[in-house]
């Protein structure tokens, strides 16, 4: 249709062309950038000078151990796997994220030995005690004589709350005391590394004709699909919206319903805003891809073992199916939002309401990936509101017959399409019987209406 | 000349909303080439029986054909409507607008182009062809609404009080623009309340009142048939003639004229001859048609 075809294309170069758009383009990268790496710096902002330690080591021989050890925890961090500066892995619990974090940021440490030299133990801690107060220690740590059989160390320090510093000592000391340990049963530490390598799990997918790898990326990819068409309505919805209620608040929805039907207008708005929508993801994705290419490539060159996780390209199809319907299907419901309402700030209210369908699909995930045929599963990965985010985690997870797959895309483009014809429905018979908002009534009778 | 054509023809068309009947067995005939009156109080169902003609909505009963045939997505696009209800994209320039208006009515590339530029130099625009809407004074923006009801060259130009809050030099613009289209023979059909208006610039004339027409013809057959039979009169003397109540119905006194209502079937010749045989002396006498004002006051107040 020419006119479908002249309303995407006002619709998509007036947003394109606009300073707003050029700005967020520019600005979504620096902003996400930002976000995940600011909190990280900002919390490692070193305050410029030393933690100064004192260690009360009652055994006598595990002072050197440990002053090493806290000293060199960033270093020698003890799972080389991850380096510091690159993104952390974020499956692992809060706990071990700030851990990693402690590990990964570098402070300097200065430590003194303090002797106990005959006095009784209450004497030097009442003394170390002053010292913390005159602000000539930070924290001083004692070590039990009987440590190496079990006992717990005690670190006393003005500034209990500095989590960092409290994990690199408790870090240090663990690592200390065990190689002490280690070290009195005559076992080699390098040869202990050396076997208390972890294990690692490989997982196969079995389908009709192969075997395939599947290293638990490809779910995290799936995952990411659902993330993206939630990040991307959170984004565009809102412009949707604004598009659908610009020609009602700009009294133009007249002048353009003589010349063109409101389906091909609503149809045309969603279609537009979409492809801006695609149009900054793409320009993102390129910029992320790039670097990320870049940044495999350079590693590759300083000897890491990097690959891009393993995806069949069928699934890659229906991963940008799924994306698209997801998408069309939250747009549409906006639309249909946006043709109810009178002016944008009525539609507020509406909007949260709105993509909770999508936010249930997300607590489905989990279910579904531990029992991918359950009825729920199937039902999930069929039922259009859900199934743009379910059915990618069914397709990774288990070999899915054809029928299923092409079942809920169709089910989903259809409720796309119905939306929309409910939208321009909706919308024309406001305009006609201008000047209120809709009823809920109201509005069923519009759409009952021939 | 097309003058016997018919442009828009509704036969016995119906329009209901939910029990509200907007129109009620509205049948009327627009001839091509001439200026359409639609007139008639706020809520009549002038504005229902408008979008009925530009396919906005569709009636509940009836037909309604343009040029000569049923209402199709070929005619949609020779018509030029410029609705009361109007506006324009804040954010959009000018030009871009009226390009964009011009392709939904499938006028594009360079003929599109040169419209725009031609219209905008005629309307007096040029300077704020690259600027947003959301610039422009709202008169400015009304002329530029108009050129969008324009710019595709319509054969049927559809105006729904389009001169409401323009200065009067833009209205002697626009009226001239839309007196250019009649001659070059297109075909206008002029929704307003404003009479004075109406009786201007309107060949012919359909007046609606509540949901029904009430009456329809050429402006000139409408007065003649209205049957109002009056005469402006300055004179000294012949007070007899003017009191005799076999020919003359009633006489309105003003400040030096006398505006007398003659008796039904009375020729106002017959008038004239008796006061110039009682002597009186004549400085004034004219016949007065009723004016649009007049037959609409009494036509929707006397149904009420």
């Amino acid at each position: 249709m020419k006119k479908l075809r002249t309303i995407i294309k006002r619709e998509y170069l007036t947003r394109v062309n606009s300073k707003a758009f050029i700005f967020s383009t520019i600005l979504g990268p620096i902003i996400m950038v930002a976000f995940t790496v600011a909190p990280v710096l900002i919390a490692s902002m070193e305050t410029g000078e030393a933690t100064r330690l004192a260690i009360v080591d009652q055994t006598g021989r595990i002072y050197n151990r440990v002053r090493e050890s806290i000293i060199n925890e960033s270093s020698a961090g003890s799972k080389p796997s991850s380096p510091a500066g690159l993104p952390m892995d974020m499956s692992q619990s809060p706990e071990e994220r700030a851990r990693q974090a402690g590990r990964a940021i570098k402070g300097d440490f200065k430590i003194e030995r303090v002797e106990l030299a005959e006095r009784a133990l209450e004497d030097v801690k009442h003394e170390l005690n002053e010292r913390v107060r005159r602000k000539e220690l930070d924290g001083y740590i004692v070590i039990p004589p009987d440590v190496l059989i079990g006992k717990k160390a005690e670190y006393y320090g003005r500034n209990v709350g500095d989590f960092i510093n409290s994990i690199r000592i408790e870090e240090g000391l663990s690592r200390a005391v065990n190689e002490q340990r280690l070290a009195d049963t005559g076992v080699d530490q390098n040869l202990l590394r050396e076997m208390s390598k972890r294990v690692t799990v490989n997982t196969f997918k079995v389908s009709e004709e192969t075997e395939e790898q599947d290293s638990g990326e490809a779910f995290f990819l799936v995952l990411g699909v659902g993330f993206l068409i939630f990040v991307m309505i959170l984004m565009y919805g809102g412009t949707v919206l604004s598009a659908v209620i610009e020609e009602k608040e700009t009294r133009i929805a007249e002048v353009l319903f003589s010349s063109v039907r409101a389906f091909p207008l609503m149809l045309g708005k969603l279609v537009g805003v979409s492809l801006v929508a695609l149009t900054q993801f793409a320009i993102w994705g390129l910029l992320i891809g790039g670097f990320s290419v870049y940044g495999v490539a350079t590693l590759r060159g300083q000897g890491m073992d990097l690959q891009f996780p393993p995806i069949v390209a069928a699934d890659v199809v229906y991963f940008v199916l799924f994306f698209l319907l997801g998408f069309f299907m939250y747009a549409s419901v906006y639309a249909v939002i946006g043709s109810i309402v009178r002016s944008y700030d009525e539609s507020q209210g509406f909007l949260m309401v709105a993509i909770v369908p999508l936010i249930f699909s997300f607590y489905l995930v989990f279910p579904v990936v531990r029992s991918p045929e359950s009825t729920v599963a199937v039902w999930a990965s069929i039922f259009p509101f859900s199934s743009p985010v379910i059915m990618p985690v069914r397709i990774v997870s288990q070999t899915l017959p054809f029928w299923q797959i092409g079942l809920s895309l169709l089910i989903g483009f259809g409720t796309v399409i119905l939306l929309t014809w409910l939208a321009a429905r909706i919308y024309r018979i406001g305009m006609l019987t201008y000047g209120k908002r809709a009823t809920i009534p109201e509005v069923w009778r519009w759409v009952r209406q021939a | 000349m097309t003058t016997n054509q018919t442009t828009v023809s509704l036969e016995h068309v119906t329009k209901r909303f939910g029990d509200f009947t907007a129109v009620k067995d509205l049948s009327l005939a627009v001839r091509a080439g001439r200026i359409y009156g639609l007139i008639g109080p706020n809520g009549a169902g002038k504005t229902t029986t408008i979008r009925m003609i530009v396919n906005i909505t569709a009636p509940d009963s009836g037909a309604i054909k343009l040029f000569g045939q049923p209402i199709n997505a070929g005619s949609q696009d020779r018509i030029g409507y410029l609705p009361e209800e109007r506006g324009l994209y804040r954010r959009m320039r000018i030009s871009d607008q009226l390009l964009f208006f011009a392709e939904l009515k499938d006028c594009k590339g360079r003929a599109a182009k040169e419209a725009v530029d031609r219209w905008l130099e005629r309307m007096k625009l040029v300077e704020w062809k690259s600027k947003k809407a959301e610039a422009l004074s709202k008169g400015m923006q009304q002329k530029v609404q108009f050129i969008a009801a324009v710019i595709h060259d319509p054969d049927l130009l559809i105006l729904d009080e389009p001169f409401s809050g323009l200065d009067p030099i833009n209205m002697e613009l626009l009226k001239e623009i839309v007196l250019e289209f009649k001659a070059a023979g297109k075909t206008i059909i002029f929704s307003t309340h404003v009479m004075e208006l109406a009786e201007k610039i309107c060949d012919d004339i359909c007046l609606i009142n509540r949901s029904q027409k009430v009456l329809e013809g050429s402006l000139r057959d409408v007065k003649g048939s209205f049957g109002r039979n009056s005469v402006a009169l300055r004179a000294e003397g012949g007070d007899g003639v003017l009191d005799d109540r076999s020919i003359v119905a009633s006489v309105k006194r003003q400040s030096d004229e006398v505006e007398a209502l003659l008796a039904e079937g009375v020729d106002p010749q017959i008038v004239l001859e008796r006061l110039l045989e009682s002597g009186a002396r004549i400085t004034k006498f004219e016949l007065v048609e009723p004016t649009l004002h007049d037959i609409f006051i009494e036509k929707v107040s006397g149904s009420a």
